[in-house]
């Protein structure tokens, strides 16, 4: 699976991000990936490590949420966790099964550790 | 009031002064928003000209080429292909589909080992979709990667040959599950590899997806063709239909 694709993605989500939030360096990012997204967690960190060099997320620790796969049964409505891609429903044996969990690929949030400095301070609060 | 001693500033506004405060800034972004957004309009240019778009994908060397070849020459006579082919290098799979007469793309990607929606955006530029019916894309021969990027297509078809091994789809759950239609490909061949076990090979494809509908088909000598034909022209009159 294309890790650099996915961080390049996630790179200028944060600097579009950070850069409307006023948020001078990114601490720590926390993505949510399913296991049906084919993505190698350790390949994605050791990509955004590269990339992140230089930029406001320089250094920053890449959390990720791996989500296991999820299947409900489209005869029975049973909802199971799915082993090993193996699309079966322990209820009914049917294999018609619609996947309710496991395709995330998204940036849940990140923690800005450093933020643009507000001069006039009569401006905040009331 | 005053603005310089700091009586101003409480636990409200106290984060938005410079300071080492961690504060979270939710997101909720797809990392494969730009892609995403290309494929859509893709899709949209496909509705747009009433083309039904499929994406062939498998191993290398799965037949996908000799498929489409065989495709041409089966399909009614007013029915009107194009073609855009995806390989890392090389022009070899555009020239010989173009020697049936049939307008054909080669898309090199150099080092990327599947194509994706801004490529093909890229290769529908020198492609005039007026009066085609069907376009295929013929991914790059790759059973990893091409399922994750959405292409703009409308069904993905996925080859596994009689020479493969028929445990192939429990080795790439993910690729098989990504498909709409599976063709084992490469049939005539069956009589010289024992080997492979059709019963195995439908086992494995239906432990993956349990209603995925499987062709068995020869494009040398024409076996099991007939199907595939079947399907793709009711595909296309199906849209017609509901456009």
């Amino acid at each position: 699976m294309h890790e650099t694709a996915i961080v390049g993605g996630l790179m200028r989500i944060l600097e579009q991000k950070a850069a409307r939030n006023g948020v001078t360096h990114i601490s720590s990012v926390l993505l949510k990936v399913g296991r049906l997204r084919a993505v190698e967690p350790q390949q994605l960190s050791a990509c955004f490590e590269m990339f992140s060099e230089g930029t406001v997320a320089d250094g920053a620790v890449l959390v990720i949420d791996v989500i296991g796969v999820r299947g409900r049964c489209r005869a029975c409505a049973t909802e199971f966790d799915v082993p090993r891609f193996y699309f079966e429903c322990p209820a009914c044996a049917g294999s018609d099964i619609e996947v309710i969990q496991g395709q995330e690929l998204y940036i849940e949030s990140f923690e800005a550790s450093g933020m643009s400095k507000v001069h006039d301070a009569s401006s905040v609060g009331g | 009031m005053c603005d310089n001693c700091g009586c101003n500033v409480t636990d409200a506004n106290r984060h938005l002064l410079e300071g080492d405060e961690h504060h979270t800034i939710e997101v909720l972004e797809n990392l494969l928003h730009e892609n995403d957004i290309q494929a859509d309009h893709n899709r949209a240019h496909f509705e747009e000209h009433g083309v039904f778009v499929v994406n062939i994908m498998s191993g290398p060397g799965s037949g996908k080429t000799s498929l489409l070849e065989a495709t041409i020459k089966a399909l009614p006579q007013g029915m009107r292909i194009a073609v855009i082919e995806g390989d890392l290098e090389t022009e070899n799979d555009a020239e010989r589909i173009r020697r049936h007469g049939v307008p054909a793309i080669q898309i090199t990607t150099g080092m990327a080992c599947h194509l994706d929606a801004h490529m093909v955006h890229e290769a529908l530029h020198e492609l005039d979709l007026t009066g085609i019916d069907i376009l295929f894309i013929e991914n790059v021969g790759n059973l990893v990667c091409p399922a994750n990027f959405d292409i703009g297509q409308h069904r993905n078809v996925l080859l596994l040959s009689v020479t493969e091994g028929d445990d192939k789809p429990a080795k790439y759950p993910i690729m098989f599950r990504a498909g709409d239609q599976v063709l084992i490909t490469k049939t005539d061949l069956l009589p010289y590899i024992e080997e492979f076990s059709m019963a195995r090979a439908r086992a494995s494809i239906r432990a993956v997806r349990g209603d995925m509908p499987i062709i068995e088909l020869s494009s040398k000598n024409g076996e099991g063709l007939w199907q595939w034909i079947d399907w793709l022209v009711q595909s296309v009159t199906e849209r017609k239909v509901a456009a």
